[in-house]
């Protein structure tokens, strides 16, 4: 199975720091819900503390800890900088289960298979 | 807020008695064909019994990748469990390169339920004894997963779900 590539000669996804940040990052609860309310569309700080109670800096700080681990990007245009969700760290996550799921798969293929000749030169015995 | 580890399932059918996909996961010439896709396998050690371990080589030309099976359950013909732990050469306990947060413990627990011909079999992959930030890691991979991460907000939604879940 061509997909199913050994796990040892995979070249460095990320970078260590930014999973780090990534992980750190999503370890709370208000940043998690932040990020809930940035999926549904672009928000300014004032109308991300809303629902909290907590401050606007609370907030800017939140945003800060999601920017750096790259989860959002800011603009820098507007006077209100909406912040703005960014799939990318989690993908990045997820590759290696992916990749180490693929390699259990692409091996149960291969018992898939051995079953079935077992199977045959069983019957073949028999009759 | 994360009591619960975070479990990946995997299920299979297969098109054969349960004694001898029992035998096919147990019997370690039979284990070494099949286990690693297109790698040679090589058992360097075999123990089968609660508390007994496996040492693993894989090989793809010049490349290889070792590991260790703890055996810690063994019920013939339905339930097999034992810790997956990645290690080096030596088969001591080792992060997978440029994978540091990476279960270093995986426990996989395999059960083989028999219909007929066909064997239903139920892999669970649960992080054993586990850092804060290896559990972080598999959770967060684990919501990506399967899930096409090219869609986006919809797949981040579905994660921070699971996260707070």
């Amino acid at each position: 199975m061509e997909s199913a590539l050994p796990l040892a000669s995979q070249a460095p996804l990320h970078s260590e720091a930014r999973m780090d940040a990534v992980f750190t990052a999503l370890a709370d609860p208000t940043r998690r819900a932040i990020l809930r309310q940035l999926a549904r569309g672009d928000a300014s700080v004032a109308q991300l503390s809303a629902p909290f109670t907590i401050s606007q800096p609370a907030i800017t700080k939140h945003l800060r800890m999601l920017e750096r681990a790259g989860l959002i990007t800011r603009s820098v245009h507007r006077q209100s900088r909406p912040a703005r969700l960014a799939a990318q760290p989690m993908a990045e996550a997820a590759q290696w289960l992916l990749e180490f799921s693929q390699f259990w798969q692409g091996s149960l293929d291969e018992l898939d298979k051995m079953l079935g000749t077992m199977q045959q030169t069983e019957n073949k015995d028999e009759t | 807020m994360m009591d619960e580890l975070p479990v990946y399932v995997l299920e299979r059918s297969f098109a054969a008695p349960q004694a001898l996909v029992w035998q096919a996961w147990t019997d370690p010439a039979l284990f070494a064909r099949w286990y690693g896709p297109g790698a040679d396998t090589k058992v360097a050690e075999h123990d089968l019994r609660p508390g007994g371990r496996a040492l693993l080589e894989m090989r793809w030309g010049d490349k290889a990748q070792y590991q260790r099976l703890e055996y810690q359950t063994l019920t013939p013909p339905d339930h097999l469990a034992f810790v997956l732990v990645t290690t080096d050469a030596g088969w001591n306990m080792a992060p997978i390169s440029h994978q540091p947060d990476w279960p270093q413990q995986l426990l996989t627990d395999v059960t083989f339920a028999a219909e007929g011909s066909i064997t239903h079999m139920r892999l669970t992959w649960t992080p054993h004894q586990a850092s804060a930030a290896e559990i972080a890691m598999f959770r967060g991979a684990l919501a990506g997963l399967g899930r096409g991460w090219g869609a986006g907000m919809q797949m981040l939604d579905a994660m921070l779900a699971e996260l707070q879940g």
